[in-house]
């Protein structure tokens, strides 16, 4: 209900401003008009003609409006000169009043607010396939926003900052982005930005306050019980509150993730260049990757980041020594602690001349790259894993040719996205990061195929539902009884013998994962596929598994026959149609 | 090779080939244009149409209502021919004609498009 009212309000604040203008203008006209019938009018062959109300009227609507086309029908004698010209100066006035209190109106800051929120309401509304609300638009949001638009996905973006709604009205995006400045945690704001449109599919909350990501995901929970939750949270008591909501929730830690990745990274270096060349991270290709080296480490700043990695490199047996200006506490406190900034008698302190790495981890971009450089000029041959905090100072980072750069908002947007757009590409790296016998080799492999298959052009995740939406001719011909194999699927539609540059990584068929699926995979309806490949290739699988001629061509290598003529030919065998 | 391309292909240029002989020619000049040769491009138009029913492919769709368009105009001509010489027996003056040789040059630029789309699609899929 509360929509309604707010989209009537606009209506109605325009009546309710306009109601004393416009019964002035009626006021006005019906006066002027009445007195200019009545008044004699001139004697022409002995009769009088006074005005007609028609002509009054039309005198009136040329008068007020400053056009003023001469005296009809006839010419008007003295009395009514003298009435025309007070009609004039009353209209004319009365005029102004009235376009003046419209102008008014429109430059009210809350007329004007109450109109975008209209125009807003509307927006979502339109939208027809599916989106996600992102509450929020800083530096994760807007990264956010650029990656699901490269996936045509739009968002309806919500941010309490009306600077970042207005620039977000200025970017290129491929898909409508549309974007409302409001309080996100205001349940009519979450409504407004269609939480509970059917087309909803989850909502992200990433302001920069945790009490804000908190509220907003409660309230989106009590207002759509089946939507998705993303929130970003660094808080471990926040986290522990998101997770006990219910429904699908997904708390987004950067430093957890990150030191995920780094823990990945000191099993299986190959892991990290399949995911940053996955992620379209520039410069990464796949057989780039960085080795963490095992040895001693030194932690510089111990603070959420230090604490985080300082725990996965003892996990994995490290050496670490901590460098910071205050005091130890908590429960996980190191064994080697040394109090004070980071200076290069710290650092002589800390054995710098026999340390392998350095995590250059404050939350000041300055001080971490100055922590670097004096690093690296006592022992040149450091690994250089350096926290970038702002998203401007990536020239900086870039020029200092540092391993392995940690920035929290790339990681969160990353990682947000990777669960809209490809949530089956977790449960496939846990897959290939298990501590299995033969998992190293099959993470090679799946690298080596993809090396093979797209190499050096730009990779393309999709996810894809063997559903009506999404394939309705694979739909098709499963239900008249065909099979639909994997490897046939995905072989081009121009060149049989050849497959597209695709790798399919996983596919959900009901409640069993298959990861790395072979070609003979029978694919049955409701499967989802996780998928790697150029974007053309995957334009064209997409293509196919819409268009049934396609689909059969590349399935069977048949030709079918299209128009009502052609299949009765073949059902009569007159004359074959294959190649 | 597949037969019903070559079918349809034939189709579809041997209309546009015939509806282009018959527009050739002074515009008013009932000498110019031929009846018999009216006769067969709507003919030949209505098997090309034909031929593109079934087709659940979106290319398939687009050349049935370029089809269509054609079948429309042409038969606008013939009519129109038939009420003026029959009917009202007006008989074939050069304005009636003018009105029958643009109708039929609208069918024309409909089966220009017909080809064009034709061609671009096997080019597209290379076969």
């Amino acid at each position: 209900m509360a929509e309604s009212i707010d989209l009537n309000r606009v209506s109605f604040i325009v009546m309710r401003e306009m109601r004393s203008p416009i019964i002035a203008l009626i006021v006005v006209y019906a006066i002027s008009i009445l007195v200019m019938v009545s008044i004699p009018g001139p004697v022409i062959e002995g009769k009088t003609h006074n005005m007609s109300i028609f002509h009054a009227l039309y005198f009136m609507t040329y008068t007020a409006t400053t056009t003023g086309f001469g005296e009809i029908p006839y010419e008007f004698n003295n009395a009514q000169r003298f009435w025309a010209m007070a009609c004039l100066y009353v209209s004319v006035i009365t005029w102004f009043y009235a376009i003046g209190s419209i102008v008014r109106l429109f430059q009210n800051p809350f007329f004007v607010r109450a109109l975008e929120e209209r125009q807003f309401t509307k927006a979502v509304k339109r939208i027809s396939g599916p989106f996600f609300i992102v509450c929020g638009f800083g530096d994760t949001g807007s990264l956010l926003a650029r990656g699901l638009s490269d996936h045509g996905f739009p968002a309806v973006i919500i941010d309490d900052n009306e600077e970042r709604i207005k620039t977000l009205k200025l970017r290129d995006y491929r898909v409508a982005m549309s974007g409302f400045c409001a309080d996100a945690s205001v349940p009519k704001h979450l409504l407004e930005a269609g939480v509970q449109h059917p087309n909803c599919k989850a909502v992200v909350a990433i302001t920069n306050c945790e009490e804000t990501n908190l509220k907003i995901a409660a309230l989106a929970r009590l207002l759509n019980p089946g939507i998705g939750i993303i929130a970003m949270s660094k808080v471990e008591v926040f986290e522990e509150t998101l997770a006990t909501l219910g429904g699908e929730v997904h708390v987004v830690d950067p430093f957890k993730t990150f030191a995920k990745v780094l823990g990945s990274a000191l099993k299986h270096p190959e892991y990290t260049g399949l995911s940053q060349w996955l992620a379209k991270e520039p410069g990464a290709t796949l057989n780039k990757f960085c080795a963490p080296p095992m040895g001693h480490w030194i932690i510089c700043g111990y603070g959420r980041m230090g604490h985080e990695v300082n725990r996965v490199l003892t996990l994995h047996g490290i050496d670490t020594t901590v460098i910071d200006p205050h005091e130890a506490t908590g429960s996980e406190s190191p064994a080697q602690y040394i109090v004070g900034r980071t200076t290069a008698k710290t650092l002589v302190k800390a054995r710098v001349d026999q340390a392998v790495g350095i995590l250059a981890g404050t939350d000041d971009d300055g001080h971490n790259l100055g922590i670097l450089l004096n690093a690296r000029n006592l022992n040149p041959g450091l690994f250089s894993l350096v926290r970038q905090n702002r998203h401007e100072n990536r020239l900086a980072f870039a020029a200092a040719n540092i391993d392995l750069i940690m920035q929290p908002t790339m990681v969160t947007s990353r990682r947000i996205l990777f669960l809209l757009i490809a949530p089956l590409l977790k449960p496939f790296f846990a897959y290939l990061v298990a501590d299995e016998p033969d998992r190293q080799q099959e993470l090679l492999a799946v690298i080596q195929r993809l090396n093979d298959k797209i190499g050096v052009r730009q990779p393309h995740l999709q996810t894809i539902f063997i559903n009506e939406n999404s394939s309705h001719a694979a739909l098709k011909y499963l239900a008249d009884g065909n099979s639909l194999r994997l490897g046939h699927l995905i072989r081009h539609p121009d060149d049989l013998t050849k497959q597209l540059p695709i790798v399919v990584l996983i596919i959900k068929s009901g409640d069993t994962l298959i990861p790395l699926p072979s070609d003979d995979y029978q694919l049955k309806s409701g499967d989802q596929l996780l998928l790697c490949g150029t974007q053309s290739a995957v334009r064209l699988l997409n293509a196919t598994l819409n268009n049934e001629y396609t689909l059969a061509f590349v399935q069977s290598g048949q030709i079918l026959p299209r128009g009502y003529v052609m299949q009765w030919f073949a059902r009569r065998q007159i004359f074959t149609i294959q190649n | 090779m597949n037969l019903e391309k070559v079918i349809f292909g034939f189709f579809i240029v041997l209309s546009l080939t015939l509806n282009f002989g018959f527009f050739l020619g002074e515009i008013n000049n009932p000498d110019h244009h031929n009846v018999l040769e009216l006769f067969i491009v709507i003919v030949v138009n209505f098997i090309a149409t034909v031929l593109k029913l079934g087709d659940r492919s979106q290319i398939g769709a687009v050349l049935l209502s370029t089809s269509l368009v054609a079948d429309l105009e042409l038969i606008a001509a013939a009519t129109y021919w038939t009420v003026a010489v029959h009917v009202t027996e007006t008989g074939m003056t050069p304005d009636v004609m003018v009105t029958i040789i643009s109708l039929s040059g609208g069918a024309l630029l409909a089966n220009v498009i017909s080809v064009v789309i034709l061609v671009s699609e096997t080019l597209m899929s290379r076969l």
